[in-house]
């Protein structure tokens, strides 16, 4: 049987309580990923036994739903399949398993990882622009969905920039105000831009190309460290310039 | 604001400096802009691989000094230009804003003489913390030979400061930077690295160098071997506490007869940080790392070379091993060495889940026994066989495209 969940951490929960005496049980929030010949289920959130799932997790392990918050941000297909199989060892040990060579654990680890990962990336590669009225527009397509995640790092930096952050792929922003910070869906933005911007990309990219020693070129380390789908929100990478040699 | 044909200028000047890291700085927010990132953070790659962590600029490129080696040298034919405080000011606080960059690097060739340079300096880091309320990363280059109080103030503002060593020996400093010296550069290094403790000691209020100080030395511009370069690394260490040492290999920008025609290999440079690393993090000293008046070897990492003079260790239990130990075994690093620890409390490891795991065994097959079994080779020809084989097809790899990411550490500089 698969169960299916509209992606939240409730109704994951309820699956769980569902899937967990089921041998062959899949949890996906993704229809697209269904195998064929299988039969699958709505599952509808239920508060009351999604708590008791979490009480039962938390008796075990007091940190496992740490593990499931970061499981669920994930932008794999697989990834409510990945926290049931591994909260599920939890539940047969019943006691912490995340360090374990055990399978599940090596699974779940790896995919926290690539989300915290993508967030202090993103702490890095995210790039804003100036707006007429002084606020902060930043769009970027992560791979996980981490943009309300980003919040509580710029605002400790800029404290008085209002700002948006805008996932285009999964369209919605996290909302800074100067004030509160909020998760808002945002289809599509119209930025006027400051009469400087430009001029401050355009330095930008001259000292991007200023600052990198040709002799040395290391590509492929390069793409490694910033893999190519990031390079579309990035100004350094949009230049076409008269100058660069 | 500062026009492009500077800016290229004063980055061009700059760029070879390695430094770039953004780490080891706690600074809060307490309005204004800006905060440090104690783990550091990388906010762009160029094609060279290296990562762009801070603004790196000169504040100004003409230099009355004449350093042999150096494309800014009073000798030198290239185009003068120097940059205000302010425009730097300006420039670091809108690249920050926009998240271009973690905070600012900033050195000057030697501009009329060293006090009227490292004034500037100063002037630019008091200008961004006080007026333009700037809490990001300053790394300030200290100019040899500026006065003591100059130096003591920089140290207020910036969260690290560095003065360069260039040259691994006193005799090659002389020949070729003979208006620098080993006292000039020393010794303000050793008075900041007490003033730093006094100001802990007495827990003042403010900061005084956060992040603490650095250092950079030329490989290959001079004859030093690579043993007297790892002794002086782990004696600035140890004496010095620096945070980092960092290496740049001779490129050739200038001819001079006193200077090697050739560069000095990239894989050299990558030698020396790998020991560099391993006396950072994995407890060795520069004494087992590299024999008296030896080079590294090109052919294996510092790592293996101590292992294969050292047999008599191996092989250990992955079961037992102290963690000390683990970490000597030739591919496996600080991740692996702990998920090792962690995994074992729960099971008896085999060779199986050690691959799961992703401890990448190709080297350390040699090294270990997982519950019992060895799956390396018999003989030390052999492993020597397997360990440089592997290392010989990666080289030359790495010397012609100096693109394999798992062998080039540099890049990580921003990060650590």
């Amino acid at each position: 049987m698969i169960y299916l969940t509209d992606g939240t951490k409730e109704c994951f929960l309820t699956a769980f309580l569902y899937a967990f005496s089921d041998e062959n049980a899949l949890i996906s929030s993704s229809q697209t990923q269904l195998a064929l010949g299988q039969e699958s289920v709505f599952v509808a959130a239920d508060a009351a036994k999604a708590k008791k799932t979490e009480a039962r997790l938390l008796s075990f392990d007091k940190d496992c739903m740490n593990d499931l918050f970061y499981l669920l941000r994930s932008g794999r297909n697989d990834r409510e399949q990945i926290a049931f199989r591994y909260l599920k060892l939890l539940t047969e040990k019943k006691m912490p398993v995340r360090e374990m060579a055990e399978d599940a654990s090596i699974a779940a680890n790896e995919c926290i990882r690539k989300v915290t990962y993508e967030i202090h990336r993103m702490h890095g590669f995210v790039r804003f622009l100036e707006s007429a009225s002084g606020a902060l527009y930043a769009p970027l397509s992560p791979d996980n969905d981490i943009v309300d995640l980003l919040t509580p790092h710029f605002r400790a930096r800029l404290p008085e920039f209002p700002f948006v952050l805008h996932d285009v792929k999964r369209k919605k922003a996290a909302v800074y105000d100067g004030k509160n910070s909020f998760l808002a869906p945002l289809e599509s933005a119209e930025i006027v831009l400051s009469a400087d911007e430009q001029r401050w990309q355009s330095l930008w990219q001259r000292y991007y190309q200023s600052v990198n020693i040709p002799q040395r070129e290391r590509l492929k380390q390069m793409k490694g460290y910033m893999p190519v789908r990031y390079w579309k929100h990035m100004p350094e990478f949009h230049a076409t310039d008269p100058l660069s040699t | 604001m500062i026009d492009e044909q500077r800016l290229k200028l004063l980055t061009e000047g700059a760029k070879y400096d390695v430094s770039c890291s953004s780490s080891g700085s706690k600074r809060k927010n307490t309005g204004g802009m800006g905060n440090g990132y104690a783990a550091g953070c990388c906010h762009s790659f160029t094609p060279d691989g290296r990562c762009i962590s801070l603004l790196k600029i000169l504040m100004s490129n003409d230099c009355v000094y004449n350093c042999k080696y150096c494309p800014n040298r009073l000798d030198a034919d290239v185009p003068r230009v120097s940059a205000t405080p302010e425009e730097v000011a300006e420039l670091t606080i809108d690249f920050y804003k926009r998240n271009y960059i973690e905070g600012l690097f900033l050195s000057s060739a030697v501009e009329k003489s060293p006090n009227y340079t490292m004034e500037k300096l100063v002037r630019t880091v008091k200008l961004l913390r006080t007026q333009y309320r700037f809490h990001g990363y300053i790394h300030l280059k200290g100019i040899p030979r500026a006065d003591e109080a100059l130096i003591h103030e920089a140290a207020k503002y910036a969260d690290r400061m560095s003065y360069n060593i260039e040259l691994p020996s006193e005799r090659s400093l002389k020949l070729l930077a003979p208006q620098k010296s080993k006292e000039s550069l020393l010794l303000p290094m050793k008075k900041l690295a007490e003033d730093r403790a006094v100001f802990r000691e007495e827990k003042r209020k403010g900061l005084f160098l956060p992040a603490g100080q650095t250092t950079q030395m030329i490989i290959g511009a001079s004859p030093e071997k690579d043993s007297q370069i790892v002794r002086l690394t782990q004696s600035l260490y140890r004496s010095m506490g620096l945070k980092r040492v960092y290496y740049s290999s001779y490129v050739p920008v200038v001819h001079d007869s006193l200077l090697p025609d050739l560069p000095a290999g990239q894989l050299r440079e990558h030698r020396l940080y790998q020991a560099d690393w391993l006396l950072r993090f994995y407890g060795f000293t520069a004494e087992e790392i590299a024999p008296e008046n030896e080079n590294l070897p090109l052919d294996l990492d510092p790592k293996c070379a101590w292992a294969l003079r050292n047999m008599q260790l191996f092989p250990v239990e992955v079961n037992h091993a102290p963690l000390e130990l683990l970490l000597r075994v030739p591919g496996i690093g600080g991740r692996s060495a702990q998920k090792i620890l962690q995994a074992r409390k729960y099971t008896n490891l085999t060779f199986e889940h050690l691959q799961k795991m992703r401890v990448v065994l190709k080297r350390a097959r040699h090294f270990i026994t997982a519950n019992g079994k060895f799956y390396g080779a018999k003989s030390e020809t052999a492993v020597r066989g397997y360990l440089t084989a592997g290392e010989n097809s990666e080289n030359s790899r790495q010397l012609s495209l100096f693109s394999d990411t798992e062998t080039a550490l540099s890049a990580l500089t921003g990060e650590l």
